[in-house]
């Protein structure tokens, strides 16, 4: 099903066409480099400022009342206990003025209401109230007096879908049921060898990003300033712009340090809205941050997702046929909870069937977690792919590389680069994939073994940035970007954009980002595609200054612009570098004091899409005795296009692929589904992150660029997605090869590879 | 966030006893499990005794019987990094290495680390369970993956501690305080099973304070270990830990002390095992009667049926390791 | 800290970064709390507040301790450093260097506690393996970067200190 990043869904096929000609980059001198990032003293200092830190005079702190129940009803609502607590200067429910509001998810018709008296999992809002001190409100929240009606509840995913189940919405519990493909499967496994068909299960995950949910709401007037940890301020903006029914221009939302989102602070919160009631009913500041409690329950999760695989494939290697059914729930409310995508695109394959469910349960609403829905697909299909390969005793590279698909099935659509090949060729060799094959495995009680699994990302980003670079008159530079940086580097690579273009060091160049009112529409940063979209933005934005600048030197040196150049911050004439003009020293500039360009990013190639491609490697060591699983080493390969600062590049794909090892190994909400449907593992000793002591300490990237000049002006695809798909699959295969065992529910836990190995002795 | 309480710090272990006697004081160690319980109300105070200023409950000094004296405000830091424990003592040095993270270590400790409060979820959660004075045990019919397979009964938790299971295995005991004078109990009879009380996991009353740990002398040519199995790699709790002291003059063991973590409500001797493995040659086939015997009267719940696996298959590579 | 909340206050004096604070806190503080909401000193940063996380990172005599957990009166008497006192009046401490050079901060919330808790394993331990980093960083969680990069920065910091030189110079050599 599918994830919308925000609202309103932007429409990029009405954007104009590009307003520069700008050719693609060859060589680069900047963008590349393994350069610092532009705010690292702050970040290693402690000075750099989190919403988490922030504090504005005479603010007043939020809490928020959440049902205790999976399922229920609010038959009466008592607020007087909590007013009159020390320190109360507001509550509100669902009856203040001003807060009935519709809520929407994805995009579609309101789902429910800001305090929704019927409350659809534990954590629904029910009341709020703000206070002078943070355990005051915490306090008063539990003294509101709620009755609710309490019903019965539904939480897994295949009972929700029976009639029988309680209903959670009007209409029932069945969001969607499409099917989708190509060909004919059934004559495609009629021709196949060999055909497998396996159920495959992934877990619930938690985002948790180690900064919590955080917000700060101002009003001056009519005028709201909110100060929020989120992953696009201009997504938040218009989802806050239409929920209090204001105008754009009226609500202000700004970010810049932020402590990680993973996708969870990708839309708008309830808890923004709430501090912004609370901070208009009070006429105070109103900061909310959420427990680390609250971040496991009510502000995303990746879905869990049961998948059924059904292949067909030649002796030879050629894939006949795929058929999936997938099952999965975003929660209470229509939040996404599938993608089908890896089985319809990542390899050749002429009959493809997709059956795709989604169904509402009384569960924590989902949202976009990093390649939502793609590392769920790969765990069923890459490990699928894995088991096919050793039915027809071929090399499971060997056997990906046979079936790459040279273009997008979906539509037919050709890609602008694909280095898949590249990436598992160049990714095996870098690995030692046949050597480490074909290396004994071990007969005592530890046992080695090697797996490795590809992914593509789907999105190929919305281009609609909009980017003003300034540069005043001594040649320092302002870069004002709508763009986030959610600590992946969006800054540093930015600013490299303009040192590349305008010659200016790094430490001249000043950044505006994130902020709706002082900076220009970008999309958020989730679904790999900030560089992809802003960095052509910025390149244009300077690219425009420069072409001013050719300008007023063409006046001052008396020639045509055609003769001149501009080299390392200085404009000279081709022919006579001697006569070379520091930026400083141009009279133009002198005058005006600023030159001022804006960039737009060009619409997406024509008929063409860019998506990033990827193969990963794992090694593995499986204590049959304990259960025990070490990843040993990992590789990862990625076509993400150009690399456009190599150490932001590899921290995405260490990180994506530490994420992937808790998917692989230890991640897992666990609900009290039999008893109270509440989470039983709402912290981060009971839902367990990967340590130091996870991830292995040796770990490659191995970059593959295609020199892609087609997908943007910049050459690079997306990497924060990719980089988690195909790890957890890859880890599954390597426990495959070292002990003869398939896992196929996630994550392996001791238990549950202690359980396979029983189960396989027979146990 | 903290609730409201009073702070005290005592100088003298009997001032510490007269603020501890007090209703709703509640002791600080090194408050690595206090302030956590206190946050989520698992319980409340209404006066913390801060026991840091009370130096004589610190340090590792010889006994005059050949053993040693474990202060009970000794860090876990403290116990992992002391020579003569990791030398004698080697399974009590792992154990305390393989609790919980670097920072909790220097912070927690031993006394703290043998009383603290069990992990079970749902005590820990928001469900009013029969630990906490509630009428349900939510872990029988609920999400029991980490909870017990031996000695369970209304309330299945297990007992969180690495460093109880090797003191049980040692054969050490606690030293007691309180305003009536102090007590030395074994470390086997100082905690409780739900059978015993529900409420409680060891014998300590209200106003009671753990303020030493005795190790007794062990035989030279004592070998010993702690292996822990957990989830993550670091910074958690044990799915099964065993603490094994086994001596071995010749070929064959002379005695052998075998106790489980993370398993039952309590440190848990797998006495049959033990029985085994006393006066047999350290084969493979003593191994195989070890192992079976080892999960002797298992119970496992609905989803914690690995456990018993997991112990078979620790005493398997920890007596092989042994051997 | 406002009146109306009326909890009990009592004064303190606390040593943070080699200056003495007299400061009147209430008594459930912890120190993260006193840190953060009296000091202002936000570089520690506040993740769980149960001891689940070691965002909250602090030298406490030299040790590395979660000041989440740590009520304030236990930090009387006793030296507390912060990532605001690592680096020195000369410049930045040689793992803040080092971290900047190999990237090691991504979206940097975990940072500081990493920091600490690094630092004081370079005071003890000049030349640690990698084993070792991994085990003395155990106890801070860091959802972004999957920690590759955070050892290259153990190790060009150990190595710098060692060869009394700046990161930059040991990376360029």
């Amino acid at each position: 099903m599918k994830y919308y990043l925000e609202w309103p869904e932007p429409d990029p096929t009405n954007l104009p066409p590009p307003a520069q000609d700008i050719e693609p980059w060859g060589e680069t001198r900047v963008v590349g480099k393994p350069l610092p990032r532009v705010d690292a003293y702050e970040r290693v200092s402690g000075t750099a400022l989190y919403t988490l830190d922030m504090a504005l005079p005479d603010m007043l702190h939020g809490a928020i009342l959440r049902c205790p129940h999976a399922h229920a009803r609010v038959t009466r609502l008592d607020t007087g206990r909590a007013q009159a607590m020390p320190g109360v200067r507001a509550v509100i429910t669902a009856a203040t003025p001003g807060a009935a509001i519709p809520w929407y998810f994805r995009g579609q018709g309101p789902t429910s209401m800001l305090f929704d008296e019927h409350c659809r999992y534990a954590g629904d809002e029910v009341a709020a109230v703000a206070a002078e001190t943070p355990h005051q409100a915490i306090l008063a929240a539990r003294a509101i007096d709620v009755e609710y009606e309490v019903l019965p509840f539904v939480q897994d995913d295949a009972v929700a879908l029976t009639p029988e189940a309680p209903a959670i919405h009007e209409g029932g519990n069945i969001l969607g049921q499409e099917t989708s493909g190509r060909g004919d499967v059934e004559a495609g496994f009629a021709g196949a060898d060999v055909v497998l068909e396996q159920t495959y299960h992934t877990p619930c995950e938690i985002h948790t990003p180690m900064e919590t949910f955080v917000t700060i709401a101002r009003w001056d007037g009519n005028r709201l300033t909110v100060w929020d940890s989120n992953q696009g301020v201009f997504g938040i903006q218009a989802n806050l712009a239409r929920a209090l029914r204001l105008p754009l221009t009226s609500v202000r939302v700004i970010c810049n340090y932020m402590g990680g989102g993973f996708g969870s602070k990708l839309g708008l919160s309830k808890y923004t809205v709430i501090a912004a009631l609370l901070a208009r009913t009070t006429a105070r500041p109103v900061k909310i941050a959420l427990t680390r409690e609250e971040s496991f329950i009510c502000v995303g999760n990746r879905a869990a997702n049961t998948i059924k695989l059904k292949a067909g494939v030649k002796r030879d290697g050629t894939l006949t046929a795929l058929d999936a059914v997938f099952l999965g729930s975003g929660g209470a409310y229509p939040a996404g909870a599938t993608s089908t995508y890896l089985v319809q695109a990542l390899y050749l394959c002429p009959n493809v069937r997709v059956e795709d469910n989604e169904v509402y349960t009384n569960a924590g609403p989902s949202r976009a977690f990093r390649a939502p829905g793609m590392p769920n697909c790969a765990w069923a299909l890459e490990q699928m792919m894995d088991a096919l390969a050793t039915e027809i005793d071929m090399d499971p590279v060997e056997f990906r590389l046979k079936n790459i698909a040279t273009f997008l099935q979906i539509n037919d659509t050709p890609y602008t680069s694909i280095g898949l090949r590249e990436c598992l060729s160049d990714g095996a060799k870098a690995f030692g994939w046949s050597e480490a094959r074909a290396r004994p495995r071990g007969r005592g009680h530890v046992r080695r073994g090697v797996g490795m699994a590809a992914g593509m990302w789907a999105y190929p980003g919305d281009p609609r940035a909009t980017v003003i670079v300034k540069l005043f008159a001594d040649g320092s530079v302002n870069l004002n970007m709508g763009a986030s940086d959610i600590g992946t580097g969006t800054k540093t690579v930015m600013a490299m954009v303009v040192a590349e273009e305008l010659g200016v060091p790094l430490d001249r160049i000043q950044i505006e980002h994130a902020d709706t009112g002082t900076t220009q529409n970008a999309p958020s940063s989730g679904g790999s595609q900030t560089v992809l979209v802003s960095a052509p933005a910025v390149r244009a934005a300077a690219i425009e200054v420069k072409r001013q600048l050719l300008e007023l030197a063409a006046a001052q040196l008396e020639r045509p612009v055609e003769q001149l150049v501009f080299q390392d911050g200085e404009i000279m004439p081709a022919d006579a570098p001697d006569q070379a003009v520091a930026l400083a020293d141009l009279r133009g500039l002198r005058g005006r004091q600023v030159i001022v360009g804006v960039g737009r990013r060009h619409p997406h190639p024509e008929g063409k899409i860019a998506l990033p491609f990827a193969a990963q490697f794992a090694e593995v060591e499986v204590n049959i005795l304990t259960g025990e699983v070490r990843v040993l080493r990992l590789v990862a390969a990625h076509d993400s296009g150009r690399v456009m600062n190599k150490l932001t590049y590899e921290n995405q794909v260490f990180g994506g692929m530490a994420m992937g090892i808790g998917l692989g190994l230890t991640e897992e909400r666990i609900l009290d589904s039999r008893q109270t449907g509440k989470v039983v593992n709402a912290n981060w000793h009971d839902y367990k992150i990967p340590t130091a002591k996870d991830v292995p300490i040796d770990q490659t990237c191995v970059p593959i660029d295609p020199h892609d000049t087609e997908c943007n002006t910049t050459g690079a695809k997306g990497l924060g997605e990719p980089a988690h798909i195909p790890t957890a699959a890859a880890i599954a295969n390597a426990v495959y090869h070292a002990t003869g065992v398939r896992v196929t529910d996630a994550p392996i836990t001791r238990g549950r590879m202690l359980s396979a190995l029983a189960e396989r002795r027979g146990e | 966030m903290l609730p409201n309480f009073t702070y005290e710090r005592p100088g003298s272990v009997d001032e510490a006893l007269e603020h501890g006697s007090s209703e709703g004081a509640v002791l600080h160690a090194g408050g690595t499990d206090l302030l956590g319980c206190l946050r989520d109300g698992v319980f409340s105070a209404k006066k913390v005794v801060s026991l840091s200023g009370l130096e004589e409950l610190r340090g590792i000094s010889p006994t005059r019987d050949g053993g040693l004296r474990v202060g009970a405000l000794t860090t876990l830091t403290g116990v992992a990094s002391d020579p003569t424990i990791a030398e004698r003592y080697t399974v009590l040095a792992q154990a305390a290495a393989s609790a919980a993270s670097p920072q909790l270590r220097n912070q927690g400790t031993i006394g703290g680390n043998i009383c603290q409060r069990p992990r079970c979820w749902y005590f820990r959660g928001d469900w009013h369970c029969l630990r906490k004075g509630g009428d349900t045990c939510y872990a029988i019919a609920g999400e029991n993956h980490f909870h017990c397979i031996f000695g369970g009964s209304g309330c299945y938790i297990v007992h969180p501690s690495d460093t109880a299971p090797a003191l049980q295995a040692l054969g050490a005991s606690v030293r007691i305080a309180s305003r009536s004078g102090s007590r030395t109990v074994p470390i086997e009879s100082f905690f409780l099973l739900p059978a015993d009380d529900i409420q409680r996991e060891n014998l300590l009353e209200p106003g009671e304070l753990v303020t030493e740990v005795l190790l007794p002398p062990v035989a030279s040519g004592t070998r010993s270990v702690y292996r822990k199995v957990r989830d993550r790699g670091a910074w958690d709790f044990a799915l099964a830990g065993l603490a094994a002291v086994v001596t071995m003059p010749g070929d064959s063991v002379e005695t052998a002390s075998l106790v489980l973590s993370g398993v039952a409500p309590k440190p848990w001797r797998a006495a049959e095992a033990e029985g085994a493995l006393t006066g047999a040659r350290l084969d493979a086939e003593t191994i195989a009667r070890v192992v079976a015997a080892s999960v002797a009267g298992a119970l496992p719940l609905e989803h914690n049926g690995y456990k018993v696996a997991l112990v078979r298959g620790l005493m398997e590579e920890t007596l092989r390791a042994l051997a | 800290m406002r009146c109306w909340e009326r909890p009990l206050i009592e004064i303190i004096r606390l040593s943070v970064n080699g200056d003495s604070h007299e400061i009147g806190v209430p008594s459930h503080y912890t120190l993260l709390e006193t840190l953060r909401y009296v000091l202002g000193l936000t570089g520690s940063k506040q993740g769980c507040d149960k001891g689940d996380c070691g965002a909250c990172t602090v030298l406490l005599d030299g040790l590395p301790t979660l000041s989440c957990i740590l009520p304030v009166q236990e930090a009387i008497g006793r030296q507390v450093t912060t990532i605001e006192g690592l680096a020195d009046p000369d410049g930045p401490h040689a793992l803040q260097d080092a971290l900047d050079l190999t990237g090691g901060a991504q979206c940097g919330f975990c940072t500081p506690g990493i920091l600490m808790s690094a630092a004081a394993l370079l005071n003890v331990n000049s030349s640690p393996t990698r084993q070792e980093i991994r085990e003395a960083l155990s106890g801070n969680l860091c959802r972004c970067t999957g920690y590759t990069k955070i050892y290259e920065a153990v190790e060009l910091a150990a190595r710098a200190l060692r060869e009394q030189r700046p990161p930059a110079e040991v990376l360029r050599s």
